[in-house]
């Protein structure tokens, strides 16, 4: 397909490699010296320092119990909805697809402070309305606390842990349940004798998976975490280099280089249980339709508990950006809650030069950033599936790193490198430190787009005097669109919400949305996050409908040009 | 049109080892014929059909196609597919998913720029011959195997190519639907006038389709002849075993007379159609097919090739029985009327055709 195939792989090779070992390799160097002015000289000042704080053993126990626990909460959640999905007669079965896909389109900050507004103690929503109807002293609900961050990051990784579920599930072999009904089990013993420990490697797929996912998650516990002085690793390296009077970028380097290895082995540990998942996968599916579950009585409560929770994940959290936008301060919705509602907020967010600027940035990171993600993730893509050789397996592991990349590590990584270079500072900075993380979004979508073109098609084009070029325009490509707009789609909305490395690498005059709403909830400032939150999920669904318009346009001239 | 191939060698390396698909083919195909190359999976037969085509280059060579020399390694020649003017039916069809019928059989022509009026005639032409009139507007994904079979045939057709290639194009088609759309492509073929090269694994494909048939193994042709020849008379003991069920009996010439040559085997002494270039004492293979052992053996005649055996197995598979006779130490298998009344256990007497019991030359 493409002209000099001898030279594409080594090139990708060098890319990849330099966007994914670099900002390691950078952290690794950084860890070991002494700062960034005096990069090299080898020290183990910055080890000793950062693991001989006395607070650090409560940092690691709190990470522990923050990614495990939001890990096992998440992942009961999936197995539930993905069974309830798969192997039951639950009624309105559209509602799954929505809750695995639209709670993307929500960025994690916002959730985040969504859960703030409602159950802070001091003015949570709900705590108001709780305390005004029942007369309470003091609120029921506290959400800075461990278990308010555990329930905040299991919802937000719901989506990824079903996605791994659900199809797992479906492509289940009935004849093993059914032979352990012939033996007389009941439903309830088949399915914890049989049905889940045959799906042991899908969950604890999903399992690792939610664990990596919270390791690097920096939503959770920077708006819920740090106000009630919870600590993790994430928000420990932010706070060494981000707050207080002397950043220290050796010693997070340090701090860095522990979530980094453990997320690293973990994913390559998520990579093994895939892969023998997706063996077991197809061998048996062999398009038999499970039988399904008749759930008689428990249908209704069932379902009642789908809708909670879709409720929870989707329509509250708008629902509460939208009420807060409109108020000058947080009040349970009332006669005169609603007399005060106006577009003040909105009108400041407008006015406001710094907000103005970072919602530039993050339209022109999301347009720009995509398009070159998916333009190097069509050529990777191309040689993992197509060309298949040593060299292709290196590439594919190389751009499967970063899926491991803790965003606030790989920043402090990318900061290493990017203080030696003209880059520092500027939005291209950012450009590369968001494609190297988000590589894998671009590349999954696209390595299965080729996968379905079958080399026959491409073949039967060139016998039928289709030359390369004729052949590329005329077929690979519009076979290609699809991925190429689900793997834009991916990457534009992800870099759109990116929170985590740009609080790192993000300086004055290259704010972007994320940083921007992190700077309002440390400063309390909850109408005017609302108001640009809700711009910004805006923003994701243009840039979501566009490329979806564009897409099937794309397909259609080719069908015009045809006929 | 003819296509020669001299000295075509291919090699494939994987995982550190050499694997030699083609080795040194010689291979004329004659015009307006349909050729069959026949073999096991992994013989090097869709290897050859893709250098043919343009889709593999040999190492090394030559392949021409009439008057036009499209590879050769010697002269630095590689004539790229899209410029060969083939016309190639793939295994797995290869219909285009984002076209409807119509633009998969027009695209050829599209290729070639011809102009609008004369696409859809030819378009409409080609459907009307494959029998899909009507289905022009249908997205290629909703057709059956069947018939999105015939979209990837008309698709072949539609240019008027010099050559068609097939590479396994009923492979994907189940058993039923195979039987059909095998007599439909032999009318479809029978009408067109056209050197057409066809592989397959399946013995039946090619013995009903073919004019001529080659069978290869690892990378070589071991013979080629007509369907009947190929059949009845098998060079060798491989081809013989690979067109059919065989059995294969050794032993050594002990005469020869006008007609026939005469064999001692393990069954005893077997007059067979004459070898005469094989000298006596020399070994020889005996190959008779099940369906040519007479049983039992029909009355009177002299005692020539008649056997006493013992009925070891009785298989009743429909149209016949698939019957095993013992003669002396060795199992003989034998197509037997269905209608006959023979039981397992029964001591008869077989008869054996002179005229087809062949000698394997080995």
């Amino acid at each position: 397909m493409f002209a000099n195939r001898n030279a594409l792989t080594p090139s990708l090779i060098v890319l990849v490699g330099f966007l994914t070992v670099c900002p390691v390799l950078m952290l690794v160097l950084g860890s070991f010296s002494e700062g960034l002015e005096a990069f090299g000289d080898f020290t183990l000042a910055k080890y000793i320092q950062a693991y001989s704080d006395p607070s650090f053993a409560g940092i690691v126990l709190n990470t522990v119990i923050f990614t495990v626990g939001s890990a096992i909460l998440c992942t009961v959640m999936a197995l539930f909805l993905a069974y309830l999905n798969t192997r039951t007669n639950i009624p309105f079965k559209f509602m799954f697809r929505i809750i695995s896909i639209v709670p993307m389109m929500i960025p994690h900050i916002l959730f985040c402070v969504s859960w703030v507004l409602l159950l802070n103690p001091s003015n949570g929503l709900l705590n108001l309305l709780l305390r005004e109807a029942f007369s309470l002293k003091a609120s029921p609900f506290n959400i800075y606390t461990m278990q308010g961050m555990i329930l905040v990051e299991a919802l937000l990784d719901l989506p990824i842990a079903y996605l791994i579920l659900a199809p797992a599930m479906s492509a289940f072999d009935v004849s093993l349940e059914e032979s352990s009904k012939v033996c007389g089990a009941s439903n309830l013993r088949t399915l914890l004798r049989v049905t889940l420990p045959v799906l042991r490697p899908a969950i604890l797929a999903a399992f690792i998976l939610v664990i990596v996912r919270s390791l690097a998650s920096f939503a959770v516990p920077s708006v819920i975490g740090m106000p009630g002085r919870i600590y993790v690793l994430a928000s420990h390296i932010y706070r060494i280099i981000a707050t207080g009077f002397a950043t220290d970028y050796g010693q997070a380097a340090a701090v860095g280089m522990s979530a980094l290895s453990a997320s690293i082995v973990l994913i390559y540990l998520y990579r093994y249980l895939t892969s023998e998942s997706e063996k077991y996968v197809t061998v048996t599916s062999r398009g038999y339709r499970p039988t399904v579950i008749d759930l008689k009585g428990a249908k209704a409560p069932l379902f009642g508990v789908v809708g909670f929770l879709s409720f929870l994940l989707i329509v509250l959290p708008v629902l509460v950006l939208c009420y807060v936008s409109l108020l000058p301060y947080s009040m349970v919705p009332s006669a005169k809650a609603f007399a005060l509602i106006s577009l003040k907020n909105w009108v400041q967010v407008v006015k406001d030069p710094v907000s103005l600027l970072s919602l530039k940035n993050s339209v022109f990171l999301g347009i720009v950033g995509a398009t070159l993600g998916v333009s190097l993730s069509i050529f990777v893509s191309y040689v993992i599936v197509k060309v298949r050789s040593g060299a292709a397996g290196v590439l594919e592991s190389l751009s499967f790193l970063s899926f491991s990349f803790p965003g606030i590590v790989i920043g402090v990584g990318f900061m290493w490198f990017f203080v030696r270079t003209p880059l520092y500072a500027t939005i291209w900075a950012l450009l590369i430190g968001y494609i190297a993380t988000y590589l894998p979004y671009g590349i999954r979508p696209l390595t299965s787009a080729f996968i379905q073109i079958h080399g026959h098609l491409e073949e039967s084009s060139r016998v039928c005097g289709g030359g390369t070029f004729y052949t590329m325009r005329r077929i690979v490509i519009p076979l290609l669109v699809p991925g190429i707009v689900s793997g834009w789609i991916l990457m534009a909305t992800m870099f759109v919400r990116e929170l985590t490395l740009s609080v790192v690498l993000s300086r004055p005059g290259t704010e972007v949305l994320a940083v921007q709403i992190l700077r309002f909830a440390e400063d309390g400032l909850w109408g005017k996050l609302s108001a640009l939150g809700i711009l910004m999920i805006l923003i994701s669904t243009i840039l979501v409908v566009a490329a979806s318009v564009i897409g099937g346009r794309l397909t259609k001239v080719e069908r015009l040009q045809a006929g | 049109m003819e296509i020669r191939i001299a000295q075509v060698t291919k090699n494939y390396f994987s995982g550190g080892k050499t694997i030699q698909a083609l080795s040194e083919v010689d291979l004329r195909i004659s015009a307006n014929q349909i050729f069959t190359l026949l073999g096991p999976s992994g013989c090097g037969k869709t290897t050859l059909l893709r250098c043919i085509v343009g889709l593999e280059s040999p190492d090394a060579g030559e392949i021409a196609i009439g008057d036009e020399v499209v590879f050769s390694r010697a002269k630095g020649i590689f004539i790229p597919p899209d410029k060969r003017g083939l016309g190639m039916v793939f295994q797995t069809y290869a219909i285009w998913p984002h076209m409807n019928v119509f633009d998969n059989v027009a695209y050829p022509l599209q290729t070639r720029r011809e102009s609008k009026e004369a696409i859809c005639k030819k378009v409409a032409r080609t459907l009307k011959f494959v029998q899909l009139d009507g289905f022009e507007n249908r997205p290629a994904t909703k057709l059956s195997g069947g018939q999105q079979q015939r979209v990837a045939l008309a698709r072949a057709l539609v240019a008027e190519p010099k050559v068609i290639l097939f590479d396994e194009p009923l492979s994907n088609l189940d058993a039923k639907l195979r039987e059909e759309t095998r007599k439909e492509l032999r009318t479809f073929l029978g009408e067109l006038k056209i050197t057409a090269v066809y592989v397959t694994h399946d013995r039946i494909e090619a013995l009903s389709l073919s004019d001529e048939i080659a069978v290869m193994k690892d990378g070589r042709i071991v013979e080629i002849g007509p369907p009947k020849k190929i059949y009845f008379d098998p060079a060798s003991r491989f081809v013989a075993d690979f067109i059919g069920q065989a059995n294969l009996i050794g032993g050594h010439v002990s005469a020869h007379d006008g007609a026939s040559t005469f064999v001692v085997s393990d069954i005893g002494t077997v007059a067979c159609a004459a070898r005469a270039e094989l000298p006596v004492g020399s070994p020889a293979m005996l190959c008779i097919r099940p369906e040519f052992i007479r049983v039992p053996a029909a009355d009177g005649g002299t005692s020539l090739n008649r056997f006493r055996g013992r009925v070891e197995t009785l298989l009743f598979v429909g149209e016949a029985y698939e019957g095993e006779i013992r003669v002396g130490k060795t199992r003989l298998i034998a197509k037997i009327d269905p209608a006959s009344e023979i039981r397992e256990g029964d001591e008869i007497t077989i008869g054996l055709d002179p005229n087809r019991c062949f000698l394997l030359a080995k």
